[in-house]
């Protein structure tokens, strides 16, 4: 989880600490290519694909290990 | 995926020709802000390209190149018995441009010339046919791809403005039957294909279109998805097929996609990096002709100096993919020049 959480802290350009189940997502920072980038992260770390598609419905952290979880 | 296997096939040289004109990313400041420009090379690697002149075609770059590699190898254009051109941005909607380019190289009645739409996937399908045509009993092909992408795209889209580069190669294939045995896996999956599409342009859309429809359009993070799910499988499965192992290979030479992709192979597949050369800072995603400008920049000196062994992929627009793995290539000439 830290992996995937630090990995995600520099997708989305914040602090490592402040990532936790409640972020939010807002649209600015959650475009196109945090999305990407956050499809690559989930294969490094989980060896897990996701669709773009998705991610793009999260609204918060827990929603990707969601998709995360029903997926493995 | 289809497998298959031919023996007797060698590469002598392989030129490219670029546009001289370039740009740089401080070009596009008039159409997207700094931070927008930096985000997009961060991901894509993409520092400059060379873009083509209105009139400037694919077919132009690649007679420039081809010309140039029947002097350096001293090849008689009488001498070669096929010419395939791969592109995706062909000169005309008719003739096929093999057929011009066969007329402006003063090559023999008795070459045959054809055209293969295909894109990113194109060099890899290229090199399997001139393979085919060898089993088949052809002794010398030129195998001509490359693509004027820039022309096609919207420039207020930032997922491909910034993206693309134009560039056209020539690469000689000679028979020789003490040649080793070369390996090909070649897949399509035509579910994706409009992932990637530029919807005018043929027959489905008549009359006027909108500017928008003579554009390219990509689903960025679909296309991603395809390329990590398929790429490290392929370059697995034709690795086995050789019976090679990551290790044994000098040269992965995968399309210029993106940086990021890349990288991700690398990581996934634990290729040391300095076997897979990356020039996308350089020209952008040059389509059909990524593949050979690696062979012209990065790998030219190793391939030229010493038996090479390559791995090529290329994957993308189609949905298409393809990879070879070629042993003992040794060039005798590879060079990039500015038309």
């Amino acid at each position: 989880m830290q992996e995937f959480y630090s990995g995600l802290a520099e997708i989305l350009e914040v602090e490592p600490e402040t990532i936790t189940p409640d972020f939010k997502l807002d649209e600015e920072q959650w475009d196109s290519m945090a999305i990407i980038s956050c499809v690559a992260l989930i294969d490094e770390v989980y060896g897990q694909l996701v669709s773009g598609s998705a991610l793009v419905e999260c609204k918060i952290v827990a929603d990707i290990q969601n998709l995360v979880s029903k997926s493995a | 995926m289809s497998k298959s296997s031919v023996k007797g096939v060698t590469i002598q040289g392989v030129t490219c020709a670029v546009p001289r004109k370039q740009l740089d990313n401080q070009s596009f400041l008039d159409r997207f802000d700094e931070k927008t420009i930096a985000d997009v090379a961060k991901l894509t690697g993409v520092l400059s390209r060379h873009v083509a002149e209105p009139g400037q075609t694919a077919g132009d770059l690649c007679f420039a190149a081809a010309e140039k590699l029947l002097a350096d190898l001293q090849w008689a254009p009488e001498s070669v018995d096929a010419l395939i051109f791969v592109s995706q941005t062909p000169d005309q909607r008719m003739p096929a441009t093999a057929c011009i380019l066969h007329g402006r190289l003063g090559l023999s009645p008795q070459c045959q010339a054809f055209d293969v739409g295909l894109g990113c996937s194109g060099y890899v399908y290229g090199t399997w046919l001139v393979a085919a045509l060898m089993a088949a009993g052809l002794k010398r092909v030129l195998l001509l791809a490359g693509d004027t992408s820039t022309q096609m795209l919207d420039p207020d889209d930032r997922g491909t403005a910034m993206l693309f580069g134009d560039a056209g190669s020539a690469t000689a294939f000679e028979y020789d039957e003490h040649a080793p045995q070369t390996y090909f896996d070649l897949g399509t999956d035509g579910t994706g294909a409009q992932l990637l599409t530029v919807p005018a342009g043929g027959y489905r859309l008549c009359g006027p279109v909108s500017p928008r429809d003579n554009t390219l359009h990509m689903d960025g993070s679909a296309v991603f998805g395809f390329t990590i799910s398929t790429v490290p499988v392929l370059i697995k499965n034709v690795l086995e097929q050789a019976s090679l192992t990551i290790s044994d290979i000098n040269i992965f030479a995968l399309h210029q996609a993106n940086r990021f992709i890349l990288q991700h192979i690398v990581k996934k597949l634990k290729i040391p990096a300095d076997a897979l050369p990356i020039n996308i800072e350089q020209f952008g995603n040059t389509s059909s002709a990524s593949i050979p400008l690696l062979f012209c920049t990065n790998a030219a000196d190793q391939m030229k100096s010493a038996p090479t062994t390559l791995l090529m992929a290329g994957f993308g627009v189609g949905l298409s993919w393809g990879a070879a793995v070629f042993k003992d290539v040794r060039l005798q000439c590879a060079s990039v020049i500015e038309v």
